[in-house]
């Protein structure tokens, strides 16, 4: 039996950068993968030097952390790459992000006052109720939009219907917007490229490895290596032995069928959360038995075509919402990176199909799926079957975490079981049963691999939930997440970091105290009355400050004499004080209802992307 | 209302000071300057009583008319005046802050 240090299981991106950042601070590990390549569902297949994706990897990252590790491991491999998607539908091609001009100029002038209506109609009586995921999106775009936009899409992504998809998968993308986040983004663009710069559209350009994600996750394997860990390919975790509350070793399955034992003081897994607790020896209670057997997986199929054309078309990729064809996106492979094609004259199209294990696709042979799915992309007018040259198919078990209405009550007992270990974590996509992107998985990891270092305790299950997390490195005030803790006012000064962007905005949008105002103008006001009703006072003459006098049609009792000079000062002062309270207040009013005019003009932005 | 409640929170945590040096030279500039445009536009508009009204600041900033030359004076005025009452105001303003907040 051999022994490691750390035992990690799965070489995906969480797992490699768990051993990655093991790797940095002289602790290495031993990794153990159950497929033939690293990089999980980042790896790039390569097929005749045709390179394609597990789905389509932009790199981008509001975490300064990972656009970090990006650079480290990969360095100037990335391409900028200009985004071009939309969405085929009714024989029609919507821009996407969606565009209300151009949705409406496709869907024709009937269906496109339907649209208006349904908007309207849902703006003036929206559904109460936002528990599925069907009820989120009506309350947003109504009822039309979302039949042609979401539903269809939402439904082949998920083989389940949009009301039993919880809302939480729609909410996830927005929620956690505050009124600081949304005006810092507005006044400093957000951070996110591969450098961490400012980006100042998310929508048109995003980088992208020159092979591929899956060079990435090479690199890293490579980089790990060199820090002294071990990955094992082929390596199928089908045991985890443990007692009195710590994880003693784990029982791999090699390609060549010999078992294989390997222990550690520290584990750490990205195994699905199901297959996770099948794993465990013994066996953990019934219900979290029960509850890893609810959660379910979303199976993901892409048939990719080797077509002999140059263009086919200009899209990244293409949302397929029409009902009549299965796929449910297709990508252009060269169009990420000119590098994934071996021949510029050739296109390699990727054609995905979203399954479960138990549905007759999964199980056809490749040929079938080839002629399939060739047969689809001509009745949607892309290609010409006879231009299609060459074919393969690659599948990918558990893809996608699903949130149906009980997950998270899965989850919730599955977490509170493996917490009663010491020296075990969980981590990555389908590890958290979270619907993780690259960038949170690798934090995910990065926070496994601290806790073992013992640098501090990391809640690896908080990361993509709490604003705290996405704001690494930029917070810096409390970050206790959704909990309200009490926070003592501050008066802005000088010694404020004006570098700090976070305490910048609190300078800029710092709130003027009406009271203050109130009472700072009230004091000049009555002073102003006071002391020029004193001056013409004294000068004297026949008539007395005539026109001054006049102010006593509005301040009650007021002359100019020595008696009216006070009466002017208490009623200009409360006057004063008045218009002073009232701007200071307005203006607060103004700049919170500016920040939320730039949070919600953000929020619409995000809800554009909702299918990415 | 938890929203609006954490927005509060969000944006006003800080309570603003003013720089009362600033302040004094935005009113001063817009005292002077105010002063100085209105006087001029008077002048240009001509007329039997030019500036009767405005005329009366004489009753508080001596040597000030109606004239070109009045205009320079009230130029002057102004910006000496708002100065004083812009900086008087930040003075003030961060004076009750300063007790509220202490």
């Amino acid at each position: 039996m051999a022994s490691h240090p750390v035992v990690v299981i799965g070489a995906g991106p969480a797992g490699l950068t768990a051993a990655y950042e093991l790797g940095k601070n002289s602790s290495s590990s031993l990794i153990l993968e159950a497929g033939k390549q690293v990089g999980g569902i980042s790896q790039t297949v390569n097929y005749r030097d045709f390179r394609f994706d597990i789905g389509g990897h932009r790199f981008f990252s509001k975490m300064p952390m990972v656009t970090e590790l990006w650079n480290e491991i990969l360095g100037d491999n990335f391409l900028l790459r200009p985004r071009i998607s939309r969405i085929h539908y009714n024989q029609h091609f919507f821009d996407y992000p969606l565009k209300a001009t151009n949705a409406l100029a496709g869907l024709g002038v009937v269906e496109a006052l339907l649209v208006c209506f349904s908007y309207a109609k849902v703006k003036v009586f929206p559904n109460g109720q936002e528990e599925n995921f069907e009820q989120w999106v009506i309350n947003r775009f109504g009822y039309r939009l979302y039949q042609i936009f979401f539903k269809t899409y939402t439904e082949k992504v998920w083989g389940i219907s949009c009301t039993e998809i919880s809302a939480d998968w729609a909410a996830q993308r927005i929620k956690n917007l505050s009124l600081k986040e949304a005006v810092r983004n507005a006044l400093f663009g957000q951070r996110g490229g591969k450098k961490g710069e400012i980006v100042t559209s998310l929508i048109e350009q995003f980088h992208y490895p020159r092979l591929g994600p899956g060079m990435m996750w090479e690199r890293c394997e490579e980089l790990v290596a060199g820090f002294g860990s071990q990955t094992l390919k082929g390596m199928k975790v089908e045991r985890i032995r443990h007692r009195h509350g710590r994880v003693d070793c784990v029982s791999a399955r090699a390609s060549s069928g010999e078992h294989l034992e390997f222990e550690g003081s520290d584990f750490v897994s990205t195994m699905p959360l199901r297959e996770l607790i099948e794993a465990m020896d013994p066996q953990p209670p019934e219900k979290v038995v029960e509850a890893a057997l609810g959660l379910r997986y979303r199976d993901y199929l892409t048939v990719v075509l080797v077509v002999n054309r140059e263009d086919v078309f200009p899209d990244n990729w293409i949302y397929i919402h029409s009902p009549e064809v299965k796929m449910g996106r297709i990508q252009n492979y060269k169009n990420w990176s000119p590098y994934m094609v071996p021949d510029p004259s050739r296109t390699s199209l990727g054609l995905e199909y979203f399954l479960w294990d138990k549905d007759d696709e999964w199980t056809w042979s490749n040929e079938r799926l080839i002629e399939f799915g060739t047969r689809e992309c001509a009745q949607l007018g892309l290609i010409n079957p006879r231009e299609v040259e060459d074919g393969t198919v690659v599948r990918m078990e558990k893809a996608y975490p699903v949130y149906d209405h009980h997950y998270q009550d899965y989850v919730q007992t599955i977490r509170q079981y493996l917490e009663t270990f010491s020296n075990f974590q969980t981590i990555g996509r389908n590890g958290l049963h979270r619907y993780n992107n690259q960038d949170h998985s690798m934090v995910t990891g990065v926070y496994a691999a601290r806790n073992i270092m013992g640098e501090s305790q990391h809640d690896v299950w908080a990361v993509n939930t709490e604003k705290a997390y996405h704001e690494e490195n930029r917070t810096t005030s409390g970050n206790g997440g959704d909990r309200m803790v009490p926070v003592r006012v501050q008066v802005s000064g000088d010694e404020l970091p004006k570098e700090n962007e976070e305490e910048l905005i609190e300078i800029v949008f710092a709130k003027l105290d009406p009271v203050a105002m109130g009472v700072a103008v009230g004091t000049i006001s009555g002073l102003l009355i006071l002391i020029g009703t004193v001056i013409l006072v004294l000068k004297g003459g026949p008539v007395v400050g005539p026109n001054l006098s006049l102010l006593g049609n509005f301040l009650f009792g007021f002359q100019v004499t020595w008696g009216g000079s006070l009466i002017g000062f208490l009623e200009g002062g409360v006057g004063g004080f008045a218009i002073g309270y009232s701007g200071a207040s307005l203006r607060n009013w103004s700049m919170k209802a500016y920040a939320k005019f730039i949070r919600w003009r953000e929020e619409v932005n995000r809800r554009r992307n909702l299918l990415d | 209302m938890e929203t609006d409640s954490k927005g509060d929170e969000e944006l006003s945590r800080v309570v603003a000071k003013i720089q009362g040096g600033v302040l004094a030279v935005v009113c001063g500039l817009m005292g002077g300057l105010g002063l100085f445009i209105m006087t001029v536009w008077l002048l240009l508009e001509g007329g039997p009583k030019v500036g009767s009204h405005l005329q009366l600041l004489s009753n508080f900033f001596i040597g000030y008319s109606v004239t070109w030359k009045g205009s320079l004076v009230g130029l002057f005025y102004g910006a000496l005046t708002g100065g004083i009452l812009g900086w008087a105001i930040g003075f003030i303003y961060n004076r009750v802050v300063g007790i509220r907040y202490r």
